[in-house]
């Protein structure tokens, strides 16, 4: 038989067996007892069963294993089959049962192999169960030892590592001859050993990486890996940890256990990472992983249970800090740093006992004097430790934070966030802050609000000033560059008012507050000035954000204030370029229409479509407009949406800019609150009462009663569209003034027929404006001309890269408008019912503070 | 030489570059970036290239085949990074190119480029061991939100990460997406960079993938037909020749990461279009074990614990 040598000693109880025939009268007859073997038949490649008789060394029985479903296996020692060559029943029957499970197996898996014939021989090789004893270990039995090692089949393996573990000798004695061919230069050795020692390492066994990763053996095992024969340049990873890799001892460590355990985890990161790293199976590197992690939880978990370590290395690194502040108390914040990051390994209970004792001994102190170190990598150092405590659990440092002691951290991570660090990366602070105010965390409520209370009063307004101080007021933008200006890099402000966002989201009262009262806005759009443009989107977002609030008040802020003016400023500056700038604002607009902030479209549209009218041909200026239209229809139902042009005359004439914002002034308070509907029918009834009824001074938070009523109008599309009041003596003059969007309306008209002086008024901003040359001097008797301009509008558009499709969503936002507007013919009237009811009660066109005053 | 080119030749020997360095180069990276469209316009010829998943030398053989950068233009689909071991100077050796060649090179945005999946597949780990703590991540993580979600190749050819969205009817619905941000879960942004298409699929389905969607042929040919192009082209879905086309030629797939997570036997392919669009695919296998050099993943010199 092919079988390698066997010497009755390996020949054990196990394979013994006796073989039976079934005879033609149906019984069994017994021929003989052996030991089986899996093993290939002679001269070729398939296995076979064997069964050689333990007397006479003949051979009892031989059968090539079948690919057919043929064996059946019987009370656990006895395995039988149909034989085919011998025509009859053969049964094998187990002295143990473990011995007959083995072959069992064996026979599976060589059927396995045989339905799998793409496979490659190497597989077959694995079959070989003969794996007794390893070969004496020396150099001439290398290759013998390399083709056990990587040859070996799954259950081979087993038997591979039991034999490894068990042979005390089989490190030193490889790793004997790595070093004689090492000397020898024998390279052809070394590149056999390289293989084989990469081949124990795939077995993926813990039993063998507890041996090879000990003090004696791993230096000498790493030495044997950089013989990869597939690589041309011998390695030098013996030399790199001796010579490069210095481990620093911040703190005497006493206990030689934690010592070796710390090189240990090293260097098998090392291995992991650098010598095998493109060989490991994931398999392996999971179990590498996590011999790494289980270290350092013992180490951490060591050192932390050593009592005087926390104390005795706090107050270390706090008179080194305190004492010395340079480069030497660089280590034991290092030091720190590794360690808390360390800790990570233990488990959830353990680290956060560990942490509490940290902060209990004071590291929060010590860190507020790391920040207050000049030397800036260090600073570093010390947020990445915060990084570590936040990400454990915010609390810690939010408790500390709220102390009295504790206070002026807060300020250092601000002070910290709009430090220029120069080249070095300073983005911990940014998260350190975010991550205390955050407000979606669910556990410390109280600290967290105190945490966020201090920020506010002590902070938020130097972040502002930070931005004001940074950038060109308007009209400064050609002049010189103001002296403070260049003091702040543009990353800190990008940092600044992203934090900024990050605070409109979580602490939504808080900052309306402070908006409303102190200017913030203006003073955070400052930077829309700036000639960096990621500041200008950053500022563009700063408004998203807060418009996403959908806060009335806030919203009527921006109104008041003309707000989105240095928005739209910059959006026209930047002209057609299709870039995030022109990006952020159209999905600002598309924001403004799709969430149906009417007064919002309305303020835009008013106050700036003289400007944006030039770029109608995009889909989302022109939605906007046609979004404006539809709420003008809604209040045209009533009769009365005259007051349109007054404020969008004077925007037209430039120069009352001055005037334009008294006007917003006076009338932001009613527009914020006001539902369109009631007031809408009370304008209808009354209008000379319309103008300036509402006192400017009324506080933003006395129109809550208001937003209550907005809610009640349930038709969000059509009827709470708030407008401003208007001058009556307009009217006649919107009559001359029909244009552009004539068309767009025609399919509604009928809806309005008798309404025609309010509908001239909403097409006036189109018609009344000298840019858009075809509706120049249309009257409203040349209803074909506008749509033809629209459409050559969005065929140009079409060249520009935007789809032919604008037009056909263009005409069904027609059709829905148009039906949308057919739908509530019956709905004014409910309204007028409705709000006829509290008419009762309000003044006519006052607000709905009024009606709550008034009641 | 200029400090940018010094980088570049360092990157290109795979180098990581020092903190500082990759902080000014994501600023200026910011400033380019910033400019660009949604849908950025590309001139032919150029080459395109799909996923390169952090495999530097694999990324060096398709500079090999494709040419080097200043003289060939190069369009690449997203999913620099993750899963192999190099993300980090992948990622900015092709960002170092985009700063040096603005418009020699267009880098657009794949599924990968988020912070939530880089926390997962390899990119923030690998920032972590190879600096010692997480902020190139934040960087490269934040560039990752200026960059452009498609581009398009002479007004006729598509080229975006993932896919189509039920969102997204003409390109110009594109326009209106304020990009920066991180890749969010469901809408066109994130179906641009996750949807895929499916034969098997009619219309709309549901992705395996937890985000985007499946898209049949249909969707394809009303697409195309709508914003008059001749075909989308896209990467995302690992492909074994390299390339692949779907729907009667109306998109195709192209992969540019041989033998991916170096064990999937697969080749990789760039697709060159010429002046006149012609097309020719370039296939190439992954770069021999000696030319890969030493493993740089090498640790900190200096530890404590």
């Amino acid at each position: 038989m092919g079988a390698p040598d066997r010497s009755p000693a390996t020949s054990n109880s196990m394979q013994r067996v006796k073989v039976y025939r079934l005879n033609d009268d149906g019984k069994w007859d017994d021929q003989g007892t052996g030991h089986v073997t899996v093993d290939y038949l002679e001269r070729s490649e398939e296995l076979g069963l064997c069964v050689v008789d333990e007397e006479d060394n003949e051979t009892l029985l031989l059968h090539r294993i079948s690919s057919d479903d043929i064996y059946r296996k019987q009370e656990d020692t006895i395995i039988s089959w149909r034989d085919p060559e011998y025509s009859t029943e053969l049964a094998l029957s187990f002295q143990e049962t473990t011995g007959c499970s083995y072959i069992w197996d064996h026979i599976c898996n060589a059927q396995r192999n045989l339905h799998f014939s793409s496979l490659n021989n190497d597989t077959f090789h694995s079959m070989n169960s003969e794996l007794r004893e390893l070969p004496a270990i020396e150099l001439s039995t290398l290759p013998l030892i390399h083709k056990i090692v990587v040859e070996s089949g799954i259950t081979d393996q087993m038997r591979l590592v039991e034999l490894i573990v068990a042979n005390q000798d089989f490190f030193k004695k490889l790793m004997d001859i790595f070093h004689i061919c090492e000397d020898l230069e024998n390279l052809d050795g070394l590149h056999m050993i390289y293989k084989i020692v990469r081949g124990i390492i795939m077995l993926n066994s813990s039993q063998i990486f507890e041996k090879i990763f000990g003090d004696e053996l791993i230096m000498d095992i790493i030495g044997s890996l950089e013989y990869d024969p597939e690589l041309s340049h011998v390695q030098h990873h013996r030399n790199f940890l001796k010579e490069h890799v210095i481990f620093k001892e911040a703190i005497p460590i006493k206990d030689p256990l934690v010592l070796s355990k710390i090189h240990q985890t090293y260097r098998i990161g090392y291995l992991k990472d650098v010598v095998l790293a493109r060989v490991l199976d994931e398999s392996t590197i999971a179990n590498l992983n996590s011999i790494i992690h289980a270290n350092n939880a013992l180490v951490v978990s060591l050192l932390k249970d050593d009592n005087t370590f926390i104390q005795e290395f706090i107050i270390f690194s706090l008179c080194y800090v305190v004492a010395t502040c340079n480069l030497l108390c660089f280590s034991p914040v290092h030091f720190l740093h590794e360690f808390c990051s360390l800790s990570k390994n233990l488990q959830m209970v353990q680290q956060l006992r560990l942490f509490r004792d940290l902060m209990n001994e004071g590291i929060f102190d010590v860190i507020a004097d790391v920040l207050q170190c000049p030397d800036k990598k260090f600073v570093l150092t010390g947020t990445d430790i915060l990084i570590l405590f936040l990400n454990q659990d915010p609390n810690l440092l939010r408790s500390y934070v709220v102390r009295k002691e504790g206070i002026p951290l807060l300020g250092l991570l601000v002070e910290g966030l709009i430090t220029d660090f120069g080249e070095e990366m300073h983005c911990q602070f940014f998260e350190i802050l975010r991550c205390l105010l955050d407000s979606y965390s669910l556990s410390g409520a109280a600290q967290r609000e105190t945490v966020v209370e201090i920020f506010y009063e002590n902070h938020f307004g130097q972040l502002i000033d930070v931005i004001a101080a940074s950038c060109p007021s308007e009209g400064l933008e050609q002049s010189g560059v103001p002296k403070n200006r260049s003091v702040v890099k543009p990353e800190i402000l990008s940092s600044i008012c992203e934090l900024l966002c990050f605070c409109v989201l979580h602490h939504p009262y808080k900052i309306k507050n402070i908006f409303l009262l102190n200017n913030v806005i203006d003073k955070v759009l400052l930077l829309t000035h700036r000639k960096e443009k990621y500041l200008v989107v950053a500022a563009i977002r700063f408004v998203r954000t807060i418009l996403s609030r959908h806060d009335d008040d806030l919203t009527s802020h921006f109104i008041k204030n003309n707000l989105l003016k240095p928005i739209i400023d910059v959006f026209v500056a930047n002209g057609n370029r299709y870039n995030l700038l022109n990006s952020a604002v159209l999905d600002l607009f598309e924001y403004i229409r799709k969430e149906n902030l009417k007064s919002l479209v309305k303020y835009i549209v008013d106050s700036f479509w003289n400007r944006l009218v030039q770029f109608e041909h995009m889909a989302s200026i022109q939605s906007l407009k046609v979004k404006y239209e539809q709420c003008l229809d809604d209040i045209g139902t009533s009769g009365t949406a005259t007051n349109v042009l007054d404020p969008r005359k004077r925007i037209e004439e430039r120069a009352l800019e001055k005037e334009e914002e008294d006007y917003f002034n006076e009338e932001s308070d009613e527009e914020d609150t006001a539902t369109a509907s009631v007031s809408n029918v009370q304008r209808a009834q009354s209008p000379p009462l319309l103008c300036n009824g509402v006192p400017a001074s009324y506080p933003p938070s006395s129109s809550r009663p208001g937003g209550g009523l907005v809610d009640y109008d349930d038709d969000e599309d059509d009827d709470d569209f708030i407008y401003r009041p208007p001058p009556r003596k307009q009217s006649e003059t919107a009559e001359e003034d029909d244009g552009a969007f004539h068309t767009l309306r025609l399919k509604r008209r009928p809806l309005h027929k008798d309404k025609d002086p309010e509908k001239g008024k909403k097409q006036r901003p189109v018609s009344s404006q000298s840019r858009s040359p075809p509706t120049d001097g249309s009257k409203s008797s040349e209803h074909e001309s506008p749509k033809e301009t629209d459409e050559n509008a969005l065929r140009s558009s079409t060249d520009d890269g935007s789809s032919s499709l604008d037009e056909d969503s263009h005409t069904e936002k027609q059709s829905i408008s148009s039906k949308k507007c057919s739908d509530p013919t019956h709905k004014p009237s409910d309204n007028t019912q409705l709000s006829g009811e509290e008419c009762s009660l309000i003044p006519p066109n006052s607000s709905p503070e009024m009606t709550v005053k008034g009641s | 030489m200029s400090d940018l080119d010094r980088q570049i030749e360092q990157l290109k020997n795979c180098e990581p570059l020092k903190e500082s360095e990759v902080k000014a180069l994501c600023l200026k990276a910011m400033e380019i970036l910033v400019e660009e469209s949604n849908v950025q316009r590309v001139d032919a010829p150029v080459t395109i290239c799909g996923d390169i998943h952090g495999q530097f030398y694999d990324m060096k053989e398709l500079f090999k085949v494709g040419g080097d950068c200043p003289k060939t233009n190069y369009l690449f689909l997203g999913d620099f990074v993750d899963r192999g071991f190099y993300s980090v100077e992948t990622f900015l050796l092709l960002l170092a190119l985009k700063v040096r060649y603005p418009d020699r090179i267009t880098l657009i945005r794949g599924n990968h480029e988020s912070r939530q999946i880089t926390q997962v597949y390899g990119f923030y780990d690998e920032c972590l061991r190879k600096y010692g703590s997480v902020n190139v991540w934040r960087y490269c993580t934040d560039i990752f939100d200026y960059l452009s979600l498609s581009a398009l190749i002479e007004n006729k050819i598509f080229s975006v990460h993932g896919g189509l969205s039920p969102a997204i009817t003409t390109l110009d619905q594109i326009r209106t997406i304020d990009r920066k941000q991180e890749v969010p879960h469901d809408g066109a942004m994130c179906d641009l960079l996750w949807s895929d298409p499916e034969d098997i699929v009619d219309g709309w389905g549901l992705s395996p993938r937890g985000a985007g969607f499946l898209f049949g042929g249909s969707v394809v040919t009303s697409f195309n037909h709508t914003n008059n192009i001749d075909y989308i082209c896209r990467a995302h879905q690992l492909v074994m020749e390299g390339y692949k086309w779907m729907f009667n030629n109306q998109i195709v797939t192209v992969w540019s990461a041989p033998n991916y997570c170096y064990r999937c036997g697969n080749v990789a392919a760039i697709l060159q279009l010429d002046e006149n669009l012609n097309k020719q695919f370039c296939v190439f296998d992954a770069a021999p074990q000696e030319s890969r050099g030493n493993p740089a993943k090498k640790p900190a010199p200096d530890y404590f614990l």
